[in-house]
């Protein structure tokens, strides 16, 4: 997927960046850069429920005052299910029996804005919001084919985290947080119907 | 913790980012179990077909032009299940292919891989004289009465129901009221791949109730 691909570009530029110049206080002035691992957790979704460590989270927000920071995000996540066999009846007369596996692939990107406290200690904890568009594709594979619906939709997601930095003055450290999601992205596939996206989450990552 | 310590979380989640993108499942389990797929013309009265015939082998379908056929035990008990599920459905087999109302043809593919779209010709329409509208009577072609778009795969096992009550007038094509395709068949079990054929066959006329 093209866009992943780009995630993967930017990702390796951040880090290299981040990664050659250690010693400064801030890579760039009044500004943050998150890259995060995310384990998602959907809620209410009977098609591919299984909670999973299938995901990123990369954002960055520029500090309009030392507690408030507004910026860009992308993130992208895919939570799996397997479906023992099973008959479904489908249209126009035709039935298909067999054993399946659910994906439910999500990239939200939009704008992130932040409050903090404790903005030169070593725990900063914020609380965030993400507002955005979400691209979601429903997938089931059997047999030999995988099956698919896609659809956009409204992307909302309050969070709740802190950024640890061991020496305040480097500005390189780890990034935790909690998260809920919504997105009102619907599909429908086989005989299953898809309405609204709600997940749960946590980021591990680091913050520069 | 170090700064140096953060710098390898950093490249640990950069090799995540890397592997983690659209995750595809694994579908090596999905082939531990079979797939029974069926379909019928909703215009069809079955109520109204009486008797049926079905041929003593089932055609095999390889990458040999000749036309192969499959006659030994294992062939004829996939054919007895056939048959038995078609009385127990209400129809009476006969030996007489010209007064039967409806004829059964079952077909397994051993190697090729074939795809049937709805507008497409009938893929094995260069097998002679088996399983060719002129085996079963005066037809021009076939006749799918509702949409088709199958794959066909290595170890799959077709059964057709074609209305041998259609006209028979010239250019008139022979119409399938029934079928179902059956996939996964294929194991290193050979007993294995003979009962998940079975219990395949019983579960097409299970899910198929339309026909009692």
């Amino acid at each position: 997927m093209k866009s992943t691909k780009h995630i993967r570009v930017v990702a390796l530029c951040a880090l290299l960046l981040a990664a050659a110049l250690p010693g400064k206080a801030q890579i760039f002035p009044n500004s943050y850069i998150n890259i995060d691992w995310q384990m998602n957790v959907p809620l209410g979704n009977s098609f591919a429920d299984k909670a999973s460590g299938w995901g990123m989270n990369f954002e960055g927000g520029y500090r309009i005052t030392p507690a408030v920071a507004v910026g860009p995000f992308v993130s992208y996540h895919t939570n799996l299910q397997n479906i023992d066999r099973q008959t479904l009846i489908l249209n126009n007369g035709s039935a298909l029996t067999t054993n399946q596996k659910h994906a439910v692939f999500q990239l939200p990107f939009g704008v992130t804005g932040r409050y903090s406290w404790c903005n030169n200690s070593v725990l900063q904890p914020y609380i965030g919001l993400k507002l955005g568009a979400s691209y979601s594709e429903f997938s089931s594979y059997y047999y030999v084919i995988k099956q698919y619906d896609d659809s956009w939709g409204f992307y909302m997601s309050p969070e709740l985290g802190v950024s640890i930095f061991p020496n305040p003055t480097y500005r390189f450290g780890l990034h935790l947080a909690l998260y809920y999601s919504y997105a009102t992205n619907s599909g429908s596939l086989l005989t299953y119907k898809i309405n609204n996206l709600s997940n749960f989450g946590v980021r591990v990552g680091i913050s520069f | 913790m170090t700064v140096k310590t953060i710098h390898y979380l950093a490249i640990a989640l950069l090799a995540a980012a890397v592997c983690s993108c659209q995750k595809d499942p694994s579908t090596s389990s999905l082939h531990r179990d079979y797939l029974v797929y069926t379909d019928h013309d909703t215009k069809a009265d079955f109520a109204a077909f009486e008797t049926f015939y079905v041929p003593d082998s089932i055609l095999i379908i390889g990458d040999n032009k000749q036309t192969l056929y499959w006659k030994d035990e294992k062939a004829q008990e996939i054919v007895a299940t056939v048959v038995a599920k078609m009385q127990n459905a209400g129809f009476t087999r006969t030996e007489d292919k010209a007064a039967a109302n409806l004829g059964m043809q079952l077909s397994y593919v051993e190697r090729e891989t074939y795809f049937v779209g709805y507008n497409n010709p009938y893929w094995w329409w260069y097998y002679p004289y088996y399983w060719t509208p002129g085996y079963w009577g005066d037809w021009l072609g076939w006749h799918y009465p509702y949409r088709v778009y199958y794959g066909y795969t290595a170890g799959s096992l077709l059964i057709e129901m074609l209305d041998l009550q259609a006209p028979q007038t010239e250019g008139k094509r022979l119409p399938v009221v029934w079928d179902t395709f059956i996939g996964g068949l294929l194991t290193s079990n050979e007993s294995l791949n003979q009962q998940r054929t079975i219990e395949a066959i019983e579960q097409a006329f299970a899910q198929s109730p339309y026909l009692k």
